[in-house]
């Protein structure tokens, strides 16, 4: 059971899920930086985005392409109204009211789809060249390998982003000192708009990935989802954007480890398991991989 | 001076028999459907008005509250569990200090231990847990809750598994239930009037500037989401016996979030405001359950729950009882 | 070129400024004094627009700009270099002098002041690729002065320029203010080292609990020394 093969295949099983961890966290950490606001809310853009693809691809046969550009719109769209209904509302104000009504959002779009959609799952087929399945010592699909390289090259974009354009950099001073930021001419009500489209926008790909890898999409995926992102960032450091994606794939490993090797019957455990290793985190490295600050 | 103390506590006397009597002639004339979500609402009290010890007066936003209604509820359903029917669920008999294998709980005691499991769990995992604040200690909590969830589905031997505890003794009925939602709001109500009531609200407003005047910090809030959750494994023992059957997927999330909106639209940081809350989420939701059935929209009375709170969290912060706090910001 | 009219200004239900009055004209350098608390840095928040105030009118360059957000008083032509200097720490001494000139379009002029900048502060040119959060004091007070300078203000202002930093250090940026009000750049400026401050000015107004106590000319507030002692507890 503990042979080298069943231990790359959960490496690599790891290193998928990990990737989309990582998308999740970025989003999730790029949003706190600048409002420093865990958005719960997040984890309710991947059943969005899921349920997106799932209706312009396999109900209304939109060629995949075209499905990837409209799952991206309408993940944007989702994070604009998220922003000026929401959060521009409550920010600045006492830190739980921003708190409970990320939760509240979380809840609105949860039961939302839970009602426009279906209680019921649903069955998820990406389109046919994505399924195709190699085996070379280890068993992967087409859509894994997408996975990765969609996930890197996002990373990748993000991170030219936020170092080289004039926005990025600007992003970055918002996150450090918003007062600040607004002296020097930055608008930083637009600067925070386009975070949540950028994050939400991530998120619904990341959706679609999801339903892809697990086959099946649901109204409540994006719980475990969003708070599995939430200990990501704490992984890799709180307000690190590197920290975030590094953590994403260290927790994706952690827990296919984790259910690989426990006795059989444990996987509900898994979640669980998530949870103990944030516990154990956060008493005794707070502050993360990447962590920048040392109290919390 | 005198004479208003004598005059509150007659006050106080009269609400209460005015209440009783109030229950009195609903249990009597009333449908048992509508007894039986009164009943509930009662039992509701109890979660919220002890969630809003632990959120609304010490300001720590704890996601848990549903993790310790479960340990109160499947402790107090496995010591009340009629031994005859022990062999034929598949449930371990009690031990011999619990009692031994002859032996079932009444109904008060084995309601006291689920709240007495609670609040040493939250005595346990409070002192790692309570260092933290803000959203980190709301998903650290959340996580606990989730870890509970996870073992009540998997120690089969000792809770059933995913299916869950049935035909637990309906115990519980409008008396019990008001009587312990009057306990818990007078013990609060006192709590909250006394000097750890007072650290309780100076670490809420500033935890810095509470710890400068000598407040140990933990100790506070230990004591505060400890009674807390003694409160909640008090609510998930009267919620078993009033339904008859517990699932671990009954301690979710939404039932935290529930209890959450309950505290925050009725108020946080006021006596009565839980209650209230309360009150009008639970009517909301019989009201709604009909037609949530008939046209086969489910879902329909949380997304209500979540655009109220949205609402109120955008309009009226303070909730429907609180009064909003003038306080000057820098 | 610069007229508050009797603004107030409120933290909550505080009002940290009152009823307060003042002119600043065209190329001079106008002082604000007084000690902690009087209202001097909500003062210029106002004028900046990163505080609102409630009642009351800015008047800059004749345009009533007491509603218009921060970001757009920039374009304007208001910078403020914040009180503890503020500069992006994260980001290095380049980059936080680009976003000095966030709102400008002109990619010569904008390289012409990165020049300028770079002549009055050499230091700046030299460490241009650290990260502005490992630069001493002074040098952060100096990055800061260049990234409001970026913004190619008409109206500077500038909270406490001199706070923790050495006396050497309080010179040569104070010669450096000089040198800029020569080129013609108004000033706004609030500091509690009052001598320094006087030196440089052309007006003042002693400040108290957020409302002004006297004004006028440098040398007749030097001369009010009571005046002085009591208010600022000389």
């Amino acid at each position: 059971m503990l042979s080298w093969e069943y231990i790359l295949q959960q490496l690599f099983n790891g290193v998928v899920v990990g990737a989309m961890y990582a998308l999740l966290a970025l989003g999730m950490t790029v949003i706190y930086g600048i409002l420093r606001l865990i958005h719960f809310a997040h984890g309710a853009l991947i059943t969005v985005g899921a349920f997106c693809s799932y209706l312009c691809f396999m109900k209304l046969g939109v060629p995949f392409i075209a499905t990837i550009f409209i799952v991206i719109a309408f993940g944007a769209f989702t994070g604009i109204i998220l922003d000026v209904v929401a959060y521009k509302k409550v920010v600045g104000g006492p830190e739980v009211t921003l708190l409970i009504t990320s939760l509240g959002f979380y809840i609105f779009i949860e039961n939302f789809m839970k009602l426009v959609v279906s209680p019921q799952p649903y069955p998820f087929h990406p389109p046919e060249f994505l399924t195709k399945i190699y085996s070379n010592g280890i068993t992967f699909r087409a859509i894994d390998i997408f996975t990765i390289v969609v996930s890197i090259a996002i990373m990748v974009a993000f991170q030219m982003f936020i170092k080289k354009t004039k926005m990025g950099k600007a992003m970055i001073a918002t996150a450090e000192n918003a007062e600040a930021a607004r002296m020097v001419g930055i608008n930083t009500n637009r600067i925070i708009s386009i975070a949540f489209i950028v994050a939400s926008a991530i998120a619904a790909i990341t959706g679609f990935m999801w339903g892809a890898k697990y086959g099946q999409i649901s109204y409540d995926m994006g719980f475990i989802a969003g708070v599995n992102a939430f200990v990501a960032i704490v992984i890799g450091g709180v307000g690190s954007i590197p920290g975030a994606m590094v953590g994403g794939f260290v927790l994706g490993m952690l827990s296919m480890f984790s259910v690989a090797f426990l006795p059989p019957g444990f996987a509900a455990f898994r979640d669980g398991i998530v949870f103990f290793i944030l516990i154990i985190i956060l008493i005794v490295k707070p502050s993360g991989i990447f962590g920048q600050k040392a109290a919390i | 001076m005198f004479h208003l103390e004598k005059n509150r506590t007659l006050l106080a006397v009269i609400a209460l028999v005015v209440l009783f009597f109030g229950l009195w002639v609903a249990k009597a004339t009333l449908s048992k459907y509508v007894v039986y979500i009164i009943t509930l609402i009662g039992v509701y009290i109890v979660a919220s008005v002890s969630l809003n010890l632990t959120n609304g007066y010490t300001g720590l936003f704890s996601l848990g509250h549903a993790g310790f209604m479960a340990v109160g509820a499947y402790t107090a359903s496995l010591l009340t569990f009629p031994v005859k029917l022990r062999t034929i669920f598949a449930l371990s008999p009690l031990p011999t200090i619990l009692g031994g294998a002859e032996f079932q709980w009444p109904f008060l005691p084995a309601v006291l231990m689920g709240g007495l499991a609670a609040s040493v769990l939250a005595l346990v995992v409070g002192i790692p847990v309570l260092r933290l604040r803000g959203h980190y200690l709301a998903v650290a909590s959340l996580g606990l809750m989730i870890v509970i969830t996870a073992l009540a589905i998997n120690l089969r031997d000792i809770t059933r598994g995913s299916i869950g505890i049935n035909s637990i003794p309906k115990y519980t009925n409008i008396w019990w239930s008001y009587a312990w939602a009057l306990v818990t709001t007078y013990v609060i109500w006192r709590i909250v009037n006394s000097s750890f009531g007072r650290a309780m609200k100076a670490i809420r407003e500033d935890e810095t500037a509470a710890q400068i005047q000598g407040i140990n910090l933990l100790k506070y809030k230990l004591l505060s989401f400890a009674i807390g959750a003694f409160f909640a494994g008090i609510a998930g023992g009267l919620y078993a016996h009033h339904t008859g059957a517990i699932r671990p997927y009954a301690f979710s999330f939404n039932l935290t979030f529930q209890i959450v909106i309950m505290v925050v639209i009725g108020g946080q940081g006021t006596i009565s405001g839980p209650a209230v809350g309360a009150l009008i989420l639970t009517a909301l939701r019989y009201i709604l359950k009909p037609v949530e059935e008939s046209m086969q929209i489910y879902g329909l009375i949380e997304l209500i729950y979540a655009s109220l709170l949205i609402l109120i969290m955008m309009f009226k912060p303070e909730g429907i009882m609180g009064r909003r706090a003038s306080r000057a910001r820098t | 070129m610069l007229s508050l009219e009797a603004i107030y200004v409120y933290y909550g239900v505080i009002p940290a400024v009152r009823e307060l009055s003042i002119h600043v004209e065209s190329g001079r350098i106008v002082t604000l004094v007084g000690a902690n608390g009087a209202g001097k840095t909500t003062t210029l928040k106002a004028v900046m627009g990163v505080l609102l105030p409630s009642q009351g009118s800015i008047l800059y360059e004749k345009e009533d700009v007491t509603k218009l957000p921060a970001d757009k008083r920039v374009a304007k032509g208001i910078a403020l270099i914040p009180e503890g200097r503020q500069i992006f720490g994260r980001l290095s001494v380049k980059d936080n002098l680009i976003l000095g000139a966030y709102h400008r379009k002109d990619k010569d002029d904008i390289r012409k002041d990165m020049d300028w900048i770079y002549c009055l502060f050499p230091l700046l040119k030299e460490r241009e690729a650290q990260i502005a959060g490992t630069l001493s004091g002074g040098e952060q007070q100096m990055l800061a002065v260049g990234r409001g300078l970026m913004s190619h203000p008409r109206l500077l202002l500038l909270d406490e320029p001199s706070l923790g930093l050495a006396p050497n250090i309080v010179t040569e940026i104070y010669d450096v203010i000089k040198e800029i009000n020569e080129s013609g750049m108004t000033m706004l400026l609030v500091e509690q080292n009052i001598t320094m401050a006087l030196k440089v000015s052309d007006y003042a107004y002693v400040m108290e609990t957020g409302e002004i106590r006297t004004e006028g000319e440098p040398d007749e507030i030097m001369k009010e020394e009571r005046i002085l002692e009591a208010y600022l507890g000389e």
